[in-house]
């Protein structure tokens, strides 16, 4: 995981630095010039710039926003900007995986019948239509039509109050929309085939009712891959809020990497492309780790089992 | 209560006469055939599969035959609603906007005005303004009343039907070719990977492993930021990872069927290796290849244009689908044609592969129908 993340940020730095395009703007005077490329080391050789930046790197220095915020280290302005993005995937954390969950359930146990055909419709149109579309659309019609919502996030009013979460309301409807589809897909498929599975009928045959049955015992069968799906799922939803964010005029992380890329911000690049990175990489680890606290029958290192 | 047999029991019935075996009654299926007879049966995918041919069609055909080209700029028509022909003279998209003026201004708009929808004052610091809402003509207002844009213009007054198709063009092209390409790369790897097993396959899943890990928005940023916005860029971002779920496929199907006594008969007979995986192995995951394959296009088409809206996208004047719903974005509240045109054929788009892909993979294997 080290490895991964040394060779990303190595990548990203080395990728930056040869994008065609000046960090300082053309018009900049030459005096000002020389000063700025001294203070961000870019006036040395190119090897000599990542030993300095993976110096600073190791001891938690990200270096300072070269364009987009002037002068401000960049952990700082990262550190302003996640709450509001964290704020805005969790709670569509909070509405996907409920609502995902009830609906697979709900067409597992009423397969083939119109319940399920009208829950396993709505999955594909919530895989086909892509967020950003489905974005638009709320944000035409709910905001802009009907002015049941504010078009954009409500950015004056305080943060968390409750002007600013109806205004949030939108985006993270827009975030949750594909997540709900892949948990009902994942949840019907285990839930049916637990259903069918010998063991229910050897609870059924002790005397259980369907409905303890089914609890106890095929549920929680099936909630085990689920947890597959459910944490990389905080990576996709991270990435779809990119452009979530870009839509509702949001200030977080994923307008900020949108902004540091087209200014050429060096150092506030990496450092957030190093953030996805960590999240993604923690959010895999997790998976991993959970795997054998779900499931006792898998635990990694020991005896060698055929596939 | 039993019989004893007799002789009689026993004998012949037919020795005399010749006897054949029962003679076919219709064709031998084949494993194709079968998918067909199934796949016809699923309605939502062979509509679908119509959905897609229609839209690759106007994808080639469409601008060849407009009348505009795609970068051609009619500046002083910047955005038009769209007109067509036809539809026009029953009200829907005959190039009408509904825009609010100030009463007194209405000498301005006569030529043009269609209808006046509601009348209304307006205070403004401390005024009271009468303001009209009407619906014109706007491309009388602008001048442009020979011209039909049938899906309206852009800001700059390129015609939007032809940037449409041909943004579809790209899209189509960039999702077709990295399927194929993740999908030869995925079969090799996979098969290398599966059939030889052991420490060859331990190795070859840690590159996985790596390769896997670093998260596809970052891995792109980065490659399109160092390549530079392009077709054949966003086509090798696509295959970076792309090609990691197939092999992981087609490395589960060697695991199942290299134990297979079939395969080891062929290996005593003195098959080679290359044999093996290619014709006696491989064919098995024919189905599973396709059917995969059939998802990654929408998928494909959808990473191109989620980093065509985050700025990383298709350089000007080329378009591609992402591209246009970012120009749209910017006018979703003034002129929405600029936007749903091409939500529109994005998501039909993505629909019809999807429910195609399910039909395929229900065609290819009954057990997992429903799924």
């Amino acid at each position: 995981m080290v490895l991964t993340l040394f060779i990303i940020i190595t990548i990203s730095f080395f990728a930056i630095r040869l994008i065609p395009g000046d960090v300082l703007g053309e018009g900049a005077n030459p005096e000002l010039r020389a000063a700025m490329r001294a203070r961000y080391h870019l006036d040395k050789p190119l090897i000599e710039q990542y030993v300095i930046f993976i110096k600073n790197f190791l001891s938690f220095d990200f270096g300072e926003s070269i364009n987009l915020y002037p002068r401000r280290p960049v952990f700082d302005v990262i550190a302003e900007k996640v709450p509001l993005t964290l704020v805005l995937n969790i709670f569509s954390l909070i509405i996907t995986i409920p609502t995902g969950i009830a609906c697979g359930i709900a067409a597992a146990l009423k397969k083939n019948t119109l319940t399920d055909h009208a829950i396993s419709t709505m999955v594909v149109f919530n895989v086909s239509v892509p967020s950003f579309v489905f974005a638009s659309l709320l944000q035409y019609f709910l905001a802009y039509k009907l002015g049941w919502f504010p078009i954009l996030l409500d950015l004056k009013a305080p943060f968390m109050s409750g002007a600013q979460l109806w205004s949030m309301v939108l985006p993270v409807l827009a975030l949750s929309f594909g997540g709900i589809a892949t948990i009902t897909r994942y949840m019907r498929a285990e839930l049916f085939e637990a259903l069918s599975s010998e063991y229910m009928l050897l609870a059924r045959a002790k005397g259980l009712t369907q409905l303890q049955a089914t609890v106890r015992h095929a549920l929680r069968n099936s909630f085990i891959p689920l947890c597959n799906v459910i944490v990389p799922m905080f990576m996709s939803v991270l990435s779809g809020s990119m452009v979530v964010e870009t839509i509702f005029n949001i200030p977080g992380l994923g307008s900020l990497m949108t902004g540091s890329i087209s200014t050429y911000d060096y150092n506030l690049t990496i450092a957030i492309l190093f953030v996805y990175s960590l999240i993604n990489l923690t959010s895999v680890l997790v998976v991993d780790l959970s795997y054998g606290i779900v499931d006792p029958r898998i635990r990694i290192g020991g005896g060698k089992t055929r596939e | 209560m039993t019989r004893r047999l007799t002789a009689e029991d026993t004998a012949f019935v037919q020795t005399d006469d010749k006897i054949y075996d029962q003679k076919f009654e219709g064709k031998p299926i084949g494993f194709f055939k079968d998918a067909w007879m199934r796949f016809k049966q699923n309605k939502a995918s062979v509509v679908a599969a119509i959905i897609i041919l229609f839209i690759v069609m106007m994808a080639i055909f469409a601008p060849m035959f407009a009348p505009y080209g795609y970068r051609e700029q009619h500046t002083s028509f910047g955005i038009l609603p769209p007109r067509i022909p036809v539809l026009e003279k029953l009200g829907i998209c005959d190039g009408s906007k509904i825009v609010e003026i100030q009463a007194s201004k209405l000498g301005e708009y006569e030529e043009c005005l269609m209808e006046v929808l509601d009348e209304y004052t307006w205070v403004y610091r401390n005024k009271e303004i009468p303001m009209l809402r009407i619906k014109i003509n706007q491309y009388i207002y602008k001048g442009a009343g020979d011209y039909y844009f049938w899906f309206g213009t852009d800001n700059i007054g390129r015609d939007l039907w032809v940037r449409l198709w041909r943004g579809t063009r790209i899209s189509l092209l960039i999702g077709f070719c990295s399927v194929l390409i993740n999908c030869l790369i995925g079969v090799v790897y996979g098969s290398i990977s599966g059939y030889y097993g052991g420490r060859v396959d331990m190795i070859m899943q840690r590159i996985i492993e790596i390769i896997g890990g670093v998260p596809f928005l970052v891995m792109s940023i980065l490659f399109v930021m160092f390549m530079g916005a392009g077709v054949t860029s966003f086509i090798l971002v696509l295959i970076l990872t792309g090609w990691i779920g197939m092999s992981r496929m087609i490395r589960a199907q060697f695991y199942r069927y290299k134990d297979y006594e079939y395969v080891l008969a062929s290996r005593t007979m003195g098959a080679k290796d290359r044999t093996l995986i290619f014709r006696h192995i491989l064919p098995n995951a024919i189905g599973p290849i396709i059917t995969q394959a059939t998802f990654a296009v929408p998928s494909a088409i959808f990473s191109e244009s989620f980093l065509s809206y985050l700025g990383l996208g298709i350089q000007a004047p080329e378009p591609s689908i992402g591209v246009l719903l970012a120009e749209g974005q910017g006018f979703l509240t003034t002129d929405p044609h600029l936007t749903l045109f091409p939500a529109l054929v994005i998501s039909l788009l993505m629909l019809a592969f999807n429910l195609f892909g399910n039909g395929l993979r229900d065609a290819f294997d009954p057990r997992m129908r429903g799924q």
